[in-house]
């Protein structure tokens, strides 16, 4: 799964959205890091509605312009529940690594001596 | 009313093709206008972004996106089995010629070895590096073929990209370097060969296309079997071949089993190899250019009759395939949906 359509799966988990609603709510779940284009948007919910995994949830017509809500599907849940999954477990184990890799460097430490918090005199950290 | 700047958004999105402008063309740009001030719409374009944005859309959309009509759907697996099929000839020439070029300067004495190091040597480190380039590179078709067909899409741009790369430098050489211009009308042939499988693999094999696959075999057999016809038309006739010979008769008995291939006839229009006869012909229509441009400008050097004649009848061969499957490719085209 694309990071777009994972983002416009979540954008979607809680409740039926616009085009507007999804680019603005994918940009705050990411924290700004993911801004969709429109025709991005558009290339994704084609997909995404090919796959079943969203389906139109009705039509609004609001000063004479058109306005369609997306929902998740099922299987739409089921994807986005399985995306979730796997990237949690993912990132449980490289968190898992760090940690490990930060106590193994702690350990062969010779006793008594600190990181360099500030440069040497020569300007280094050495 | 209409502002100017919904006009502007309605006169980008006329980019993409009429049934997907019928579906979404209000409600996207309800989505582009939706918390603008009206007031000052009028000041105001649609940004380079969103237009490449659309473009990419339009691209797509018309190369067989998801619940295209049957024409956009049918020109999308065209595209895609145009970018495999190039690309699997293009990896097994490139392949037959090294693999021969090396047989024959390293069986025949030192003197044959000698010559074939001196191609590389001989004119200096920046030529040796252009010819090493030039030897080297067209090799990565095979990485581009075996990553599409592992749907590793990326990989096989950037691999197909860099084989590609030797096709410009015919035409690009003379003007930077002293090295002899080339045959022009061949030189655009292959060039244009190449950067239109180039072409082809990055547009029609997007993100949201289907997975390359092959009408039958394993990518690995079918190169194999590519790479045998080619070498053995090169040693069955040593006298009688240009660089346009061995991919050529390659298609010809390619396209020749594809065209009695049981499965193809029993497929329907939206059978996962929908568009390999339009894709042939494509394939088909640039090879012949290539057969042309190569012997054309030496029809008056006296040249052997077995060449000459071979070269005239696979042209003639290649002319009578490519209209069949011209015509096989624009009925299922024009055919409707059933």
């Amino acid at each position: 799964m694309t990071q777009a359509a994972f983002f416009v799966l979540t954008a979607l988990a809680d409740q039926p959205r616009h085009g507007y609603g999804i680019l603005r709510e994918v940009e705050e779940l990411s924290d700004g890091a993911v801004q969709l284009r429109v025709g991005t948007l558009y290339g994704v919910l084609d997909r995404l509605t090919a796959d079943e995994l969203i389906v139109l949830d009705r039509e609004e017509v609001q000063q004479g312009r058109l306005r369609r809500y997306y929902r998740l599907t099922e299987e739409g849940t089921e994807a986005l529940a399985a995306e979730a999954e796997r990237m949690a477990a993912g990132a449980g184990a490289a968190k898992r690594r760090i940690a490990e890799g930060r106590r193994a460097s702690e350990g062969n430490r010779p006793a008594g001596t600190v990181p360099p918090t500030a440069p040497g005199l020569a300007g280094g950290l050495a | 009313m209409t502002t100017l700047l919904e006009a502007r958004y309605r006169a980008v999105l006329r980019l993409l093709p009429p049934y997907y402008r019928r579906a979404r063309e209000d409600e996207m740009v309800e989505t582009y206008l939706w918390d603008l001030d009206r007031d000052t719409q009028d000041q105001s374009r649609p940004t380079w972004g969103e237009v490449a944005g659309v473009v990419a859309l339009a691209v797509r959309s018309r190369v067989g996106a998801p619940g295209a009509p049957h024409p956009y759907a049918l020109l999308g697996s065209a595209a895609r089995h145009f970018a495999l099929f190039a690309v699997l000839l293009q990896a097994a020439a490139a392949l037959v010629d090294r693999v021969l070029a090396l047989t024959w300067s390293s069986t025949r004495g030192a003197a044959e070895w000698r010559l074939f190091v001196s191609g590389f040597t001989g004119h200096g480190p920046s030529s040796g590096a252009v010819e090493v380039a030039q030897w080297t590179l067209p090799l990565l078709w095979t990485v581009a073929y075996f990553a599409l067909l592992r749907d590793r899409r990326r990989p096989a741009r950037v691999a197909s990209c860099l084989a590609a790369l030797p096709t410009l430098w015919p035409l690009l050489g003379p003007l930077v370097s002293d090295s002899l211009p080339p045959e022009p009308a061949f030189a655009t042939a292959s060039a244009l060969l190449a950067w239109l499988s180039v072409l082809a693999l990055s547009v029609a094999h997007h993100r949201d296309a289907p997975p390359a696959s092959l009408p039958a075999g394993t990518p690995g057999l079918v190169l194999l079997a590519c790479c045998v016809v080619m070498g053995a038309s090169v040693v069955l006739l040593p006298d009688g071949v240009d660089s346009a010979w061995a991919p050529v008769t390659c298609f010809l008995v390619g396209a020749l089993a594809w065209l009695m291939w049981p499965a193809r006839r029993a497929s329907g229009p939206e059978a996962g190899h929908a568009g390999g006869a339009l894709a042939l012909a494509a394939l088909g229509l640039l090879l012949l250019a290539l057969r042309v441009c190569a012997v054309y400008p030496w029809r008056d050097a006296g040249l052997p009759a077995v060449f000459l004649g071979g070269a005239v009848g696979q042209a003639a061969v290649l002319t009578l395939l490519t209209a069949t499957l011209c015509v096989l490719g624009g009925r299922e085209l024009t055919r409707r949906d059933t």
